[in-house]
């Protein structure tokens, strides 16, 4: 008998990362939802007598999932598989029911391990499903509603109009990751829960770098700091942007006695930029496994319009491929962005990198 | 012994400071070519270590002046004393892009660079290093001064 699982993740690299991730041998019948809603809809179907859950997601998050799954009394068993790894996320997800927390990209053996522990599959059988001869044990090909877009060869054009989805989806999974990741340094050292966005990936025009940010345009007073990084073909610049009024707040958190004037603020802003930024292009870069040569961080300004920020001048580029990330810290009014800017020409080569993962 | 481990231990440290100091750093022999290439080299230019072993600078990078690297090359090799070249002399020796690509308009990074002599254990200088300092802000900061016109930031 087949197991039903459910894999439920917006992304559809994450999707395809995790069902690879299933131990060997073991039969199972796969489904796929990409949000909270389709997730609970097919566990309603009874498609998941286990359910791989990602937390991050539109529409209904792994947290809304889990408290309609206690709600309705739905019967499943829950592993959370997120890239937000802060403590308080783990021990959340398992007061509201999930059995285990894995933290993505996710780790074959690892996961094969708890299933074991948790006798969902039996060390007996796996062996002698493993030493059958080469029938494929696992449901064949999931059969799903997403089907899997067809992969391409990374080509080399430099003119490129518009983003691959499919670069995007991996970029997008990518970035949550290691947003995932500098979120957690930043909630340990603020001691606080970081509540982590749905990273926003996108191709625009330089000129309209400000415009393309729905969530700081309506800022009153800014403060940013930019920094460069490039490594292997890849180059561009992570700008952090802290609302004004998120400095005491912010200042308080990190222990900053005295009175809070303009270079506190600074110091202040050159530490949150240091640990976001730095954890950021770390996590990227091990995904990638690639390394990044960072510039000194550069202040954009101080106390101003966002506009004035991103305010750029340079003829160079006409497009730039995006990411933004809003972090936001709960019972705290405070917002800070991170921005990441890829120059045009580092696209191929992020595709390039990419495409490694997307190996099956 | 324990002293042995330290050496080694700073050593290194040494190696993985020359690695990812924010400096160019590249090492050449008497023919011009490559021998030690660090990772601000290797990152700025996108040719790994790899790749430019044993390759001549000049036919890696047509970009450098030929004769005129050479004069300058060549008098830290005979006189073993080092040699300093400018922003403003030259505004670049390897031309590599802006640190910060978009909100920076210098239009490449601007270089201060230094090559020293590398004296062999027999007294001889067989090997040149060459030391790229990015300058870009320092320069975009002057040249604002000197004419607020044509560079608007």
């Amino acid at each position: 008998m087949a197991t039903p699982v459910l894999i439920c993740d917006d992304s559809n690299m994450a999707r395809k990362q995790c069902a690879r991730s299933l131990p060997d041998g073991w039969p199972v019948d796969i489904s796929f939802a990409t949000n909270g809603e389709e997730g609970v809809e097919a566990i309603k179907e009874g498609k998941a007598e286990l359910l791989l859950l990602d937390l991050n997601m539109p529409v209904m998050d792994g947290y809304e999932v889990l408290e309609a799954i206690r709600a309705q009394d739905l019967e499943t068993m829950v592993v959370v598989i997120s890239g937000d790894i802060q403590p308080e996320a783990r021990s959340r997800v398992k007061q509201l029911g999930a059995i285990d927390f894995i933290k993505k990209p996710v780790d074959k053996e690892k996961l094969t391990g708890m299933l074991l522990d948790y006798g969902i599959i039996d060390a007996e059988l796996m062996k002698a499903a493993n030493t059958e001869a080469d029938e494929p044990a696992k449901a064949a090909e999931p059969k799903s509603e997403v089907t899997a877009a067809p992969r391409q060869a990374v080509t080399e054009d430099t003119t490129i109009t518009e983003l691959d989805p499919q670069l995007r989806d991996c970029l997008q999974e990518l970035s949550n990751v290691a947003m995932g990741q500098a979120g957690d340094m930043l909630a340990r050292l603020l001691k606080v829960f970081v509540e982590l966005p749905i990273p926003n990936v996108n191709l625009i025009e330089v000129s309209e770098l400000c415009m393309a940010f729905a969530s700081v345009e309506d800022f009153d007073e800014t403060s940013g700091v930019c920094q460069g990084f490039i490594g292997s073909g890849i180059s561009g610049e992570a700008l952090l942007i802290l609302n004004d009024s998120s400095f005491g707040d912010m200042a308080a958190l990190l222990n900053y006695k005295g009175q809070l004037d303009d270079s506190a603020e600074l110091e202040v802003l050159m530490d949150i930029s240091n640990i976001l930024v730095g954890a950021y292009l770390k996590g990227l870069a091990e995904q990638l496994d690639l390394h990044f040569s960072r510039g000194a961080p550069v202040v954009l300004g101080q106390h101003c319009d966002v506009t004035q920020l991103l305010q750029t001048k340079n003829q160079a580029w006409s497009r730039t491929l995006a990411i933004e990330l809003s972090y936001a810290i709960e019972d705290y009014p405070i917002k800070c962005d991170l921005l990441l800017f890829f120059t045009e020409d580092s696209i191929p080569h992020l595709a390039h990198h990419a495409s490694y993962l997307l190996d099956d | 012994m324990i002293e042995q481990d330290d050496q080694l231990k700073e050593f290194y440290w040494y190696i993985d400071i020359l690695q990812n100091v924010d400096v160019g750093l590249a090492v050449l022999d008497r023919e011009y070519n490559i021998q030690l290439w660090n990772g601000f080299m290797e990152n700025h230019s996108g040719h790994h270590p790899n790749s430019t072993k044993d390759k001549n600078l000049f036919e890696l990078f047509p970009e450098i002046d030929k004769a005129r690297f050479r004069s300058k090359a060549e008098s830290v090799f005979l006189l073993q004393s080092s040699a300093f070249s400018s922003w403003e002399q030259r505004p670049y020796l390897f031309k590599f892009k802006t640190y910060r690509p978009i909100t920076c308009t210098a239009p490449h990074m601007y270089q201060n660079t230094t090559i020293i002599p590398l004296v062999s254990t027999t007294g001889e200088v067989n090997h040149i290093c060459v030391i790229v300092y990015d300058v870009t802000e320092e320069a975009m900061y002057k040249l604002r001064q000197e004419n607020p016109q044509a560079i608007s930031a």
